[in-house]
């Protein structure tokens, strides 16, 4: 059989050698960006910025290329070097890597601490096959894992083996007998070769999911997912529009009209003032305006999010892609948003905290960009399957549009809108069984949900003018991320109780894990 | 109800030696500006004696909240959790499980050394928790952090 079979390295391997130019791609943008402003066209640069080069001391086009090859050569030969000393392989509790020419840097990602596992796909990567994968570990900063770049059938194949021994950890999954000789048949190789396969096979209805990968397998499959939400292109850009970004961004021709039609101004006169500073000028204050926007299409084109039995998967992007999975029980805490301009559609936007996630948090942070109210429950739910709580959504919408004391929540006292005039009205905190419930926002809708197991720490915080008015915060501690709950200006009495109280439910949240009711709930383990 | 204090629990106040600490390395940054108005106010107008007033009011104002500081500063052990307490004008209480404590550090500057107190810093897995005890007797600290560290290690559990 033709097929080829990618399977993660149990020996030191090094990434594939294509890698160091995949990684130094940009010194060529840059090089090639520093030509085309310097022996570019007039109109390129502003007049006035060129450094008075005397006459016949102007840098001769094919010099500066020369250089620029020389530079890209050394760049990537030191790359080259560094790529002969960086090996990784998988173990039964961790994956190493070991990197550095002078000084030697030995890294292991342990699996029974593994937090999220990405699979990032540059352009570059998506064009020639090419991926990189990331293992976030809770470690604190710097302690992710990255291994770039590999054929993306390695990737996928290291990716699915390191989820099946780290769920292996916390609750083995049986390897059937039957499962691995039908896959090694399957795959024209022998029973004890395909071991590392103990993974149920899919169901029927699902086993396209597996069949559909082009040109060759990962040695250890996927596991079988269901698509639970996603987000229509048409939605997004709907979205995108209604944004203060958007709206400053048109508001500008309009300034414009009302500069010509008001004050007279000639149209030669706005774009000779617009291309003062030189054209670059201009186009680096508009990249900054489009720029914003550009990365959140960028991020959140084509999200979809699915369960499966290695937890949530996310895969989302345009043109750099990402496929993110979360195991079961590794969010810390939710927070679902609306701003104004949404309301009306009644889309949320829900973002959530994974230790390990340290760097570029807005990126992978994401549950759904936007979705409707159904959306954001279904989101929710994925992530807190059990809220605790008879009637979770009913709860949630609670949370979600009502203020006082709507949906059991406590309210804050009267007297806090000495802080805020509005706001107050809509602040509340409620404590189901198994989660805490934050709610706040008069204009910007705000809806936080801790899990008690995922509480870190607390505190009880006092200001002098709170104290005069009886009334505090509670600070939940959660793990680095966006979403910081705090409760504040609850009334003092209730809030010393319900720290204690909290603390209590935390102590007990602690004590339980249940991951199995986590795929149960699916409906993908109906046996 | 004035503020958090849960019945029969025994709590522990910071060493006073922390005071003439706090209170020194307070009145050092503080010696720069007051010795600079002074030398102004010597050699260019008697005006700039309101300056060196004015520091020290500051400075004395400062001395005041430090001692206050230390006297409200305290921490609790009970069983499953380590309560620690602190400031007067603005006032906290955090409250750290054992099962969250990633690891225990204990530092000590110069001056601690010689007034033999120490700094005991608990670390959870949140940025959010600002919780160390300053002003702890050092063989109180060493004995501390190896307790902590017992706790948290018989009922740590995942994050």
């Amino acid at each position: 059989m033709s097929q080829q079979v990618f399977r993660a390295p149990r020996e030191w391997t090094r990434v594939h050698p294509v890698s160091p130019l995949l990684g130094a791609w940009p010194v060529f943008a840059v090089v090639g960006g520093i030509w085309f402003y310097t022996s570019g066209p007039d109109w390129v640069s502003a007049g006035d910025d060129v450094p008075d080069v005397p006459e016949g001391f102007t840098i001769h086009p094919l010099i500066f290329v020369g250089a620029g090859i020389v530079l890209a050569a050394i760049v990537v030969g030191f790359s080259y070097l560094f790529w002969y000393f960086t090996e990784y392989h998988i173990g039964d509790d961790a994956v190493y890597q070991r990197s550095g020419v002078l000084s030697r840097q030995h890294k292991q990602a342990r699996l029974n601490r593994l937090q999220a596992v990405d699979v990032v796909q540059p352009l570059l990567g998506r064009i020639f096959g090419f991926a990189k994968l990331r293992i976030e570990v809770a470690g604190g900063e710097g302690s992710a894992t990255e291994i770039a770049f590999l054929r993306s059938g390695d990737a996928d194949a290291l990716r699915n083996e390191i989820l099946v021994l780290a769920a292996g950890h916390s609750a083995p999954v049986a390897a059937d007998a039957d499962i691995i000789a039908e896959a090694a048949d399957a795959m024209g190789t022998s029973p004890d070769q395909v071991t590392s396969a103990h993974h149920s096979a899919p169901d029927p209805s699902l086993r396209e999911v597996v069949r559909g990968v082009p040109e060759g397998q990962p040695a250890t499959p996927a596991a079988p997912h269901k698509d639970m939400y996603d987000v229509p292109t048409g939605r997004l850009i709907h979205a995108m529009i209604r944004s203060w970004t958007f709206i400053i961004l048109v508001s500008l021709p309009v300034l414009v009209a009302v500069a010509i039609l008001v004050f007279g101004v000639t149209f030669d006169q706005i774009v000779a003032s617009a291309l003062g500073g030189g054209l670059i000028t201009t186009l680096t204050a508009l990249i900054g305006i489009v720029g914003a926007a550009w990365t959140q299409l960028n991020a959140s084109y084509g999200f979809q999010a699915s369960i499966s039995q290695d937890g949530i998967r996310l895969k989302h992007g345009l043109v750099e892609t990402r496929r993110q999975t979360v195991p079961p029980g590794r969010v810390q805490a939710v927070r679902l948003k609306q701003s104004l301009l949404w309301r009306s559609k009644d889309w949320w936007k829900i973002t959530i905290n994974v230790a390990g996630y340290q760097d570029d948090t807005a990126e992978v942070s994401t549950l759904l960009p936007v979705g409707t109210h159904q959306d954001a429950l279904t989101a929710l739910w994925l992530v807190l399957p059990d809220m605790g709580d008879p009637d979770p959504a009913g709860t949630i919408s609670a949370a979600m549009s009502g203020q006082g004391d709507d949906g059991g929540f406590i309210p804050v006292p009267r007297r806090s809108m000495v802080y805020e005039l509005f706001q107050w009205r809509f602040r509340g905190v409620r404590a189901t069984d198994k989660a805490l419930l934050i709610r706040h926002g008069w204009l910007i809708k705000q809806v936080m949900v801790v899990p008690h197991e995922r509480t870190q720490s607390l505190s009880l915080k006092q200001g002098p003018i709170q104290r005069l008015l009886k009334i505090a915060s509670i600070h939940v501690h959660s793990t680095h991320g966006p979403v910081v709950p705090i409760v504040e200006n609850m009334d003092l009495n209730q809030a010393v109780e319900f720290l204690e109280a909290q603390a209590q439910r935390a102590r007990d949240g602690r004590k339980r894990q249940t991951p199995e009711q986590w795929m149960a709930a699916v409906g993908l383990r109906e046996e | 109800m004035t503020w958090f204090a849960p019945e029969d629990t025994a709590w522990t106040h910071a060493s006073t030696r922390l005071i003439p600490a706090r209170l020194l390395a307070a009145w050092i940054t503080f010696a720069i500006p007051i010795a600079a108005t002074v030398v102004l106010a010597i050699l260019v107008t008697r005006w700039l004696w309101l300056g060196t007033v004015g520091v020290v009011l500051l400075a004395l104002w400062v001395s005041v909240v430090i001692v206050w500081q230390v006297k409200a500063h305290a921490w609790a052990e009970r069983d499953d959790d380590l309560i620690v307490k602190r400031g007067r004008l603005f006032r906290s209480v955090t409250v750290v499980p054992y099962g969250r404590m990633q690891y225990v550090e204990v530092n000590q500057g110069p001056l601690a050394r010689l007034l033999k107190i120490a700094r005991v810093q608990l670390h959870t897995a949140s940025p959010g928790t600002d919780a160390h005890l300053a002003g702890v007797p050092v063989e109180e600290a060493a004995r501390l952090r190896d307790r902590l560290t017992e706790r948290g290690e018989s009922q740590l559990a995942g994050l």
